[in-house]
């Protein structure tokens, strides 16, 4: 969900339909119209006018800018979208783009337009620029699927190509540099190439869209030229191309540009784009160009699914106003999307847009009303047992992080290259502090413990939580546990004194156990027992090993125990 | 003048015996300290402890008080009591030279063992003063053969003062000369004599102590105990003793305690309230397979929120076995093109290894996909407290690993405004709050959705929830038909609050102190 910046006077100027004469709006009356966006305002600077707003919907590309706010507002309060002209198909494209053969194995789809008449002003440029980042970056992951590029259309004579060139082969000026460079020279020292060159360096050749006089435009999806495609404050003629590798969505990104630009004042004229092979548009695509399909959808579905009954006149108005193309029919309407939206996959986001259009706080909220038996699992309750009863033995429950470092979930509980040091690690690690889950609690409570010789002792720590255990024999490789571990830290810690607490918990809850030596690295030999129950352990008891100390810097004897409550109620 | 029987009451065994003891004699007598404390059987630090609470209380007055100088011996004099005195060593040492006729320097006094070469200037200057030793030619010193008085003062002294003190005035004019030239001062701390002073005060009852002492001496015989024990209870002697009053506002001593975590105590309400409201908890893994966290909420295998830099991979092993094969055509024909759910579809070519891709859980939502694919009860209501991990840089705000309190409601009468109905209750039973707003949100797995805003009684309007209705393309492919609500209660801000807490890290703190200090206050 991309955050942009607008500026309260372009908005108002956009909503009145001109800059002579509009209305200066309260900020929280523009707070409220802000939900018909999904618009949530972030930050508002009255000397500038400068407004910072946090779009949600992600399939919704068309109103990550000031225009596509505006329009989505206008049309709520004139009652309808009116019809973009250059849509009406007569208009006869001067312009043309000739995709060459191979195009397919790199970046294939290219669509564009040119804009007459609209004079840059300092907001429209910023807004221009603001949109072709975020839709690259958010809507066309990061210039993968879609990048965009805007020029100076007197400067380009066509028809232009849109071909593959050796990277060595072209070369021209790039934005943000000084001098003449190949396209193999901006992969690799321009800061654009470096991040985005891997997306089409791959195959040897990459694309390029040049002009009729053979004059390179930009090298997609990294870089315009600086002589053709440095757009300046002032310039009234532009040229917006699109390219990427998913055709309805190159077509969708220049239809929001184009509506952009038409909205500001701009008269669209059209670009055919003809293909060496047949596309789902066909071999010759003139953009803008609607691509919404009709749906009719049952106006019963909607009240059931909205639980109100509205009637078709008011769900049709309600879309109307919502920008919709609506055909009222029998107990249905026929809807269609503006040419700037492509997000209708279920009549569900129909039924969100009535909802949106009508406003949430038209509907009264009703109780669901059917009776449900609430209760906890087996585990949860077991677990909440033994916090009570660890609570009761006078211990102090501790919470922890699950996913730690290998270093004191294993390293320091000399647990290295052992069974019990085995643990879900992380593949793409950020931290080595953050790079593995806990297989076990004691490390939990000795984090403590070593944060804490200052507290008055004795320390008598608990913690019950979740666990991931390695297990080849489970289908996801590992075994989310519960597991309870205590223990108790003060001068004369004696491994009798955390027996009884044990003894004392495994009788009420009803479990019986007995100890056996084990040989354990994090406890002294001698000193430490597996609990068996049935036959089968389910923990460890013991006195922690002075080693294991000495590498957490605990400077007092501290005797625990680690049970795995999973296990036991197994 | 008459006394409470409260301050009577509250008299340690210490106190009443100084008050006794002064009460016994005629009245108005002043006592000094050491008269007191020997009449009354105290040791001194007894003793003194039992006057300063007497002062306080005011049942005692002091009506004089009398400086004496006392000398006493320093460890050095100690010492120098039991060997000897470095004047007179040197004194000694110039005698037997005389007696063996050798020669006798300064500096072979100087590096005798155990003389400090000042101790033997300032010996040798005060003899001749005395003039019991003379330097002679060649720096050679002899005696005269008289006695030294300072010596054998000194001598007198050391015996005297070894291990008992001494007023300054009990010592003849020439003797506290020497003591004055031998005292320890400021600036010369190696000197056998120490000349303190010593207070000396008079105490007598005030009105209130004597009749606190009449009193006491009538109750009379009756014991002061201050612990029933055993022993009293068993031969029924208690009834002889009386028990004395303690001064009960007096901090108590800490004591060590077993205690819930109260970020525990927080989620323990939280979970308490949704089972009165009818919700059974669920749970599920830590590891999940990408299937379960994303592909069954229908969020397309190129969602931005699925890369690496937004969720944990596992490294081994990095995909999960099996998923159940019929659950994973149905959802991947659904990314494809809708299936039979009414939808498009995404229309991208499902990856079914991508599906069996292990992440760690990177929402609570995966635990109502597992849940919503299991036969699910209809009518049902669902909740889990889950931990979640997201791949981001730990801050005040931020924290790789968090709760995530979510869940879900399936049923007939589901809809939009049930659902806004169920975020009333979470409202008024979660955060106590009255008033809501209800905006429009996004979620990929939600349609419509919303956002919870509630005006918190403390906290002021703030976001405390999201939910929606599951899109059928979530639903349909694991087998439920009726409407879900699902939804996810934000409730870090109220914890914080409730903990008097402002960094999100604190939450899972290491300090104990602060662990064991916090209350809560839900």
């Amino acid at each position: 969900m991309p955050t942009i910046t607008i500026y309260k006077d372009d908005f108002e100027s956009l909503l009145s339909g001109g800059p002579s004469e509009h209305r200066m709006m309260p900020i929280e009356e523009l707070e409220t119209l802000l939900m018909l966006v999904k618009g949530e305002l972030k930050g508002y600077t009255p000397e500038t006018g400068e407004l910072r707003i946090e779009l949600q919907d992600s399939n919704r590309p068309d109103l990550w800018c000031c225009e596509g706010i505006a329009r989505q507002v206008r049309i709520k309060q004139q009652g309808q979208l009116s019809p973009y002209p250059f849509l009406s198909g007569k208009s006869k494209s001067r312009m043309q783009i000739t995709v060459k053969p191979g195009m397919e194995q790199v970046r294939p789809y290219v669509a564009a337009c040119a804009a007459r008449g609209y004079r840059v002003t300092t907001e429209g440029l910023a807004q221009l620029i603001q949109a072709q980042e975020k839709l690259a970056e958010i809507f066309g992951h990061k210039r993968k699927t879609v990048s965009i590029g805007i020029y100076q259309l007197s400067k380009i004579k066509f028809p232009v190509t849109y071909e593959l060139v050796k990277p060595d082969e072209a070369r021209f000026t790039p934005l943000g540099m000084e001098t003449v460079m190949t396209l193999a020279e901006m992969l690799m020292v321009h800061p654009k190439g470096l991040e985005y060159g891997a997306i089409v360096s791959g195959a040897g050749w990459v694309p390029l869209l040049r002009d009729a006089a053979g004059q390179p435009l930009s090298f997609p999806p990294i870089i315009n030229s600086r002589e053709v495609g440095e757009v300046q404050v002032g310039d009234d003629q532009l040229f917006v191309e699109v390219t990427g590798t998913d055709l309805s969505m190159v077509v969708l990104t220049l239809n929001i540009f184009a509506s952009n630009l038409a909205d500001r004042g701009a008269i669209i004229e059209p670009v055919e784009v003809q293909y060496p092979m047949d596309t789902s548009l066909g071999k010759r695509v003139k953009t803008p160009l609607d691509l919404g399909k009709s749906k009719a959808i049952r106006i019963d579905t909607i009240e059931q699914a909205l639980g109100q009954e509205l009637g078709a006149k008011t769900v049709a108005s309600a879309l109307e106003t919502y920008g919709y193309d609506v055909r009222p029919g029998k107990g249905s309407v026929k809807v269609k999307l503006p040419l700037y939206r492509q997000d209708l996959m279920h009549t569900m986001d129909v039924v969100e847009d009535v909802a949106m259009s009508l406003g949430y706080a038209e509907f009264t909220p009703v109780m669901p009303a059917q009776f449900t038996v609430g209760g906890l699992s087996d585990i949860e309750q077991t677990s909440d047992r033994a916090r009570e009863l660890m609570v009761g033995l006078g211990f102090q429950e501790i919470i922890s992080n699950i996913l730690g470092s290998p270093e004191s979930y294993s390293g320091r509980m000399r647990l290295d290259e052992t069974e019990w040091g085995c643990m879900v690690e992380v593949d793409n690690v950020m931290s080595l502090s953050f790079s593995c889950l806990r297989q076990w609690i004691l490390p939990s409570l000795l984090r403590v413990e070593a944060a804490s010789s200052r507290a008055f002792y004795p320390h008598r720590l608990f913690e019950a939580g979740d666990v991931a255990i390695p297990d080849a024999t489970h289908e996801l490789g590992s075994r989310t546990d519960t597991v309870l571990g205590a223990m108790i830290a003060h001068a004369g810690a004696h491994f009798s004194e955390i027996h009884s607490c044990l003894d004392v918990l495994f009788y009420y809850l009803g479990k019986e156990y007995s100890l056996e030596t084990v040989q354990h690295p994090s406890f002294l030999e001698g000193r430490a027992g597996q609990i068996v129950v049935a036959g089968r352990p389910v923990g460890v008891i013991g006195e922690l090993h002075p080693e294991v100390l000495e590498r957490w810097q605990i400077a007092m004897p501290v005797v625990a125990f680690d049970v795995n409550l999973s296990q036991l109620l197994s | 003048m008459d006394i409470s029987s409260a301050v009577i009451d509250s008299l340690h065994p210490l106190e009443i015996k100084v008050l006794t003891t002064l009460g016994a004699h005629q009245p108005e007598t002043v006592l000094d300290s050491e008269q007191l404390a020997s009449a009354a059987e105290l040791e001194p630090s007894q003793f003194s402890m039992a006057v300063e609470w007497l002062l306080a209380k005011g049942l005692i007055t002091i009506q004089a008080e009398t400086v004496t100088p006392v000398v006493s011996l320093t460890k050095i004099g100690e010492e120098y009591h039991q060997g000897a005195a470095p004047i007179e060593r040197v004194f000694g040492a110039a005698r037997d030279a005389a007696g063996t006729g050798k020669r006798l320097t300064i500096p072979d006094l100087q590096t005798q063992d155990g003389l400090d070469p000042s101790d033997v200037s300032k010996a040798v200057g005060r003899l001749k003063k005395e003039g019991v030793l003379l330097i002679v030619q060649g720096g050679c010193i002899e005696t005269t053969g008289r006695p030294s008085p300072t010596v054998e003062a000194i001598r007198l002294l050391l015996q005297q003062l070894h291990d008992s003190s001494c007023e300054l005035a009990e010592f003849s004019e020439e003797q506290r000369r020497v003591i004055e030239d031998y005292a320890v001062k400021r600036g010369n701390a190696k000197e056998p004599f120490r000349v303190d002073e010593r207070v000396t005060r008079a105490f007598m009852l005030s009105p209130s102590g004597a009749s606190a002492a009449e009193q006491l001496m009538k109750q009379g015989v009756a014991e002061e105990v201050s612990q029933v024990t055993p022993e009293l209870l068993k031969d029924g002697s208690w009834r002889q003793k009386r028990f004395r009053k303690y001064t009960i506002s007096l901090r108590p001593p800490r004591v060590g305690t077993g205690k819930k975590h109260p970020y525990r105590e927080f989620l323990d309400t939280v979970k308490t309230k949704l089972v009165s409201m009818g919700f059974q908890e669920m749970r599920g893994p830590l590891v999940e397979t990408e299937f379960w966290n994303m592909d069954a909420l229908f969020m397309p295998q190129f969602h931005p929120a699925r890369d690496i830099h937004d969720v944990y991979f596992v490294k081994q092993p990095t995909h999960a076995s099996v998923i159940d094969e019929s659950v994973l055509a149905h959802v991947a024909q659904v990314h494809q093109h809708g299936a039979a759910t009414g939808s498009t579809g995404w229309g991208y070519s499902f990856d079914i290894q991508r599906a069996k891709r292990l992440v760690l859980r990177s929402q609570g939502t995966a635990v109502s996909a597992r849940t919503l694919a299991s036969s699910p009860s209809i009518p049902g209501k669902y909740f889990s407290i889950a931990r979640c991990f997201r791949y981001d840089q730990v801050d005040a705000t931020h924290a790789t690993d968090f709760f995530q309190v979510e869940g879900i409601v399936l049923g007939e009468d589901i809809n939009f405004r049930t659902l806004l109905g169920l975020l009333n209750l979470f409202a008024r039973e979660v955060a106590q709050a009255k008033e809501v707003k209800f905006l429009p949100a996004y979620f990929p797995f939600t349609e419509p959705s919303v956002e919870l805003h509630v005006r918190h009684p403390r906290l002021g309007w703030m976001e405390l929830g999201g939910a929606g209705l599951f899109r059928p393309e979530v639903t349909l492919p694991l087998g439920v038909t009726v409407p879900v609500i699902a939804w996810g209660l934000g409730l870090d801000r109220m914890a914080m609050v409730a903990l008097g807490i402002h960094d999100i890290r604190e939450l899972f703190t290491d300090n104990l102190e602060l662990i064991r200090t916090t209350k809560g206050s839900f």
